[in-house]
């Protein structure tokens, strides 16, 4: 925490320093959108090395945690200095509304993608399972196999069928594949919820020994909802790259042409 | 219902050597060191032919082969039947000769260049490196070829050495001390020797006299001084106290020496139960009878809490207890006992110095003013905490502590520990180790948890590495330089004898592929040729440990758990 309040007082500075220069410039008659512009596109350039150097961990450029401190602190100053290169929250002529527009995606993919870095890994934690994101469709599988094993089993041993139809009929749709994502990406209790009433609805139909099954299949039910909860939060924790990286790409590329532009007009 | 029966396991169902004969035996028992055992004072059901036969080998050395490796771990001693060996003196035969992997740290050009000569294919092997000039000369037994000498007449010339001649014995220190070879010795002429595993030794110590003074003799001699005079408590001796302490120190060994077998099948074991299985060192309550020094191993430090035990810290290599309270009893102070119950982790290897001894030489320094150290269990004042330390804090702040004793963490010198409150999953951590080591990770992020800390299946580089035990070319070493253990891919056979050594699954067996991913197979069998992969610390890389220096949270750092203050910082968090 330290250090982020050290990297925050340098940007601020920094901030200072280019609104004291364009206000300078500006008495002078020049152009003070120079100046901003190009401390902002030098700061949006800062931005995209952070994930240059994510693919070159073997070179001595400074451990990520510190490029991570800084991307996320570099990431507001550049929010600042675009509102001081544009004047206003929302510029005029398509072209640089459309690069406000997928600079505002990028910055607001950042924020969102920064707020679940901070809050999911410790709802992770606290669900006390951990498991490996590429593995989830493989422990999914085993526990549905475990789980209809059991199901044959009581049905022969039983000789009852209350169990096995409960589970095609509604049980079953839950142990297909990861469920209720949209609810445990914002946390929701709703799996849970769900897997206590579909066990407890069943209970009163069944005698002892097909009572033993159900709480077997009830604790893969819940371990099951764990997993859905691992898959739901990782999920997002891995994908919100692939709309932030693609922005920012595409946000780059809008900046270079911008500048091209302006260098050939004022020549 | 059909009973499945089995009969009971014996100690000798797997010995040393498969090829040992009764000729063999009655060979051996003719010639003159062990014609001089007392084999009437062995039990009937640990007879000296008994050991020789199961808990012995013969082993063949060429001229120029080397039979054990300086800063080598082994389980073993070797008598020498016939022919003639040399031991390396200071400084030693430099590690490429050894068969060791030369550590040289990449500079910035030389890690950038990996960015363009990284192959596609994980785990490629330019095959032309594994040629006989590597040194590795095949035997019988697979699981035995042994590292060669290029030019033993040059090494003759350039190395100090001294011969060891028949009827000589060697290893045995560091086989019953669990501690690093200290010299490199290799065959002369063609030679025959007897090996002798620790469990055998053991016994011989035991039951002979003879033995056992030749062995404790050596101990005493070669290492015990040594030992002593490095210790805190005992350096501001000169050589003749040294020596009188030397003189009057008890050698206890405690626990399995292959305890690493036993640690799998304990786990999911009830925690208490765990305690209550361990060899008692010393127990809360009872009389103190000189200071218990930790030589090799770890011991667990427990009090007692209502019915259970609690562990409180641990005790490893170099730390002792018990000068506190004799110190208070040599002042005086009514009903001094031990505050705390010591029990072996594993295998440990303890020196008791007695009151007497600590009475005469240690309390007359301390009176004098001058400290010696500190007085208890930490040799390192100021930077780990003290036993004391640990008494009065509650069972919730020790849980922790309590859990990576459980699970032996606390062998690891460098164990990945990732907050799992600060980990996003990104695998960030996987994708660096991939990207500077043949395009495979050398670890799986997945482990053991407690709270919100996960110790991942990577190599710990452990105080107590039991991987290196009976690795046949010595290919998995520990550097000299920087203590990691690493593996050198080019003396490497895949015996997976270190992999299925490691207690904690940290070894992982790789098939190694060509330019074009194709599995390289072996012409004879055409079934692929394996090696051992294991974390290394990025030895060679500039930045270090590649996850640690990739995590953009900094979840993941590389731990000594003797220098975790639970709760406090751990890696700056």
């Amino acid at each position: 925490m330290k250090r982020i309040w050290g990297y925050i007082v340098i940007a601020t500075l920094f901030f200072v320093l280019i609104w004291v220069w364009t206000l300078k410039v500006d008495s002078s008659l020049n152009y003070p959108e120079f100046v901003s512009g190009g401390a902002l596109f030098f700061i949006i350039f800062f931005l995209c090395l952070f994930n240059i150097r994510k693919r070159v961990p073997f070179l001595p450029l400074w451990p990520a945690h510190k490029w991570f401190l800084l991307h996320t602190v570099a990431g507001f100053l550049a929010l600042s200095l675009f509102w001081l290169h544009a004047g206003v929250m929302w510029p005029n002529g398509l072209y640089v509304q459309i690069l406000a527009f997928l600079f505002y995606l990028t910055t607001l993919s950042g924020i969102v993608g920064l707020v679940m870095e901070k809050v999911y890994p410790n709802l992770l934690t606290r669900i006390g399972l951990e498991c490996i994101y590429e593995r989830i469709p493989r422990d999914i599988a085993e526990i549905r196999n475990k789980a209809e094993a059991l199901i044959l089993e009581c049905t022969e041993k039983t000789g009852s069928d209350t169990l096995a139809k409960h589970y095609l009929e509604t049980l079953g749709w839950f142990f297909q594949r990861p469920r209720f994502f949209l609810n445990n990406i914002f946390g929701g209790q709703n799996a849970q919820t769900w897997v206590l009433q579909q066990c407890s609805i069943l209970e009163r139909f069944l005698n002892a020994a097909e009572r033993d099954y159900l709480d077997q299949i009830c604790a893969l039910a819940e371990t099951k909802r764990k997993i859905d909860f691992h898959y739901s939060l990782q999920k997002m924790l891995k994908n919100w790259l692939l709309i932030h990286v693609p922005l920012a790409a595409a946000v780059i590329t809008m900046v270079v042409w911008h500048l091209i532009v302006i260098q050939v007009f004022f020549n | 219902m059909t009973i499945t029966t089995q009969s009971r396991p014996q100690r000798w169902d797997q010995p040393f050597g498969s090829d040992m004969t009764d000729e063999d035996v009655e060979r051996l028992l003719s010639i003159p060191e062990i014609q001089a055992i007392e084999a009437d004072k062995f039990p009937s059901r640990i007879s000296l032919a008994g050991i020789l036969r199961n808990d012995a080998r013969i082993m063949q050395y060429k001229a120029g082969d080397i039979v054990i490796r300086e800063g080598d771990y082994g389980n073993s001693a070797f008598l020498i039947l016939n022919g003639s060996l040399r031991v390396v003196l200071a400084p030693g035969l430099p590690g490429e000769m050894l068969g060791r992997r030369k550590i040289q740290k990449k500079n910035f050009w030389q890690a950038l260049k990996q960015l363009w000569t990284q192959k596609i294919s994980p785990e490629f092997r330019d095959v032309q490196r594994y040629n006989p000039k590597s040194g590795l000369r095949e035997t019988k037994d697979p699981g035995s070829t042994h590292v060669f000498l290029q030019d033993v007449p040059a090494i003759l010339d350039s190395n100090k050495t001294a011969i060891l001649e028949g009827g000589s014995l060697f290893g045995e220190l560091a086989a019953l001390g669990r501690t690093p070879r200290t010299s490199t010795i290799f065959a002369e002429t063609d030679s025959e020797l007897l090996e002798i595993r620790w469990q055998g030794l053991r016994e011989f110590r035991k039951y002979d006299q003879g033995w056992r003074r030749l062995i404790d003799e050596r101990y005493r001699q070669n290492a015990l001084k040594a030992h002593l005079g490095a210790t805190s408590i005992f350096s501001h001796l000169d050589d003749d106290d040294l020596q009188e302490v030397a003189d009057h120190t008890l050698f206890e060994t405690y626990g399995t020496f292959d305890w690493h077998l036993s640690y799998k099948k304990m786990q999911g074991q009830d925690r208490i139960e765990g305690v209550k299985d361990e060899p008692e060192i010393a127990r809360q309550g009872a009389y103190p009878d000189g200071v218990l020094m930790v030589r090799a191993g770890f011991a667990r430090v427990s009090v007692q809490r209502g019915n259970g035990s609690q562990t409180i810290t641990y005790l490893g290599a170099g730390d002792f207890y018990g000068a506190d309270e004799i110190y208070k009893t040599w002042k005086g102070e009514p009903n001094v006992s031990l505050k705390v119950t010591i029990t072996a982790l594993g295998y440990v290897e303890v020196l008791r110095v007695p009151t007497k001894t600590v009475e005469k030489h240690l309390f007359a320094y301390w009176e004098s003013g001058r400290q010696g150290g500190t007085r208890d269990g930490n040799p390192n004042p100021g930077k780990r905490r003290r036993i004391q330390d640990f008494f009065d804090q509650t069972l919730a702040e020790g849980a922790l502590q309590e859990w990576a004793v459980q699970e032996r963490f606390v062998n690891g010198t460098q164990a990945m520990l990732i907050n799992l409150d600060r980990c996003v999953r990104c695998d960030d951590c996987v994708r660096a180790c991939a990207s500077t080591h043949d395009g495979n990770p050398r670890f799986v992020r997945h482990g053991k948890t407690f709270q919100n800390w996960m110790v991942a299946n990577a190599c710990m580089h452990c105080a107590d590495p039991v991987c290196m035990i009976g690795c046949p070319t010595g290919a998995i070493h520990r550097s000299m330089s920087g203590g990691m253990v690493i593996i050198n891919d080019d003396t490497c056979i895949g015996c997976e004898t270190c992999a299925n050594s490691c207690p904690y699954s940290n070894i992982r067996m790789v098939s190694i592929r060509d330019e074009e991913g194709q599995h390289i197979l072996d012409p004879q069998n055409h079934k692929p040729i394996i090696k051992a992969t294991k974390c290394d610390l990025c030895a060679d890389q500039i930045t270090g440990p590649a996850c640690a220096f990739a995590c953009p949270h900094d979840a993941l750092n590389r731990v000594d758990f003797r220098d975790v203050t639970w709760g406090g910082d751990i890696g700056g968090q």
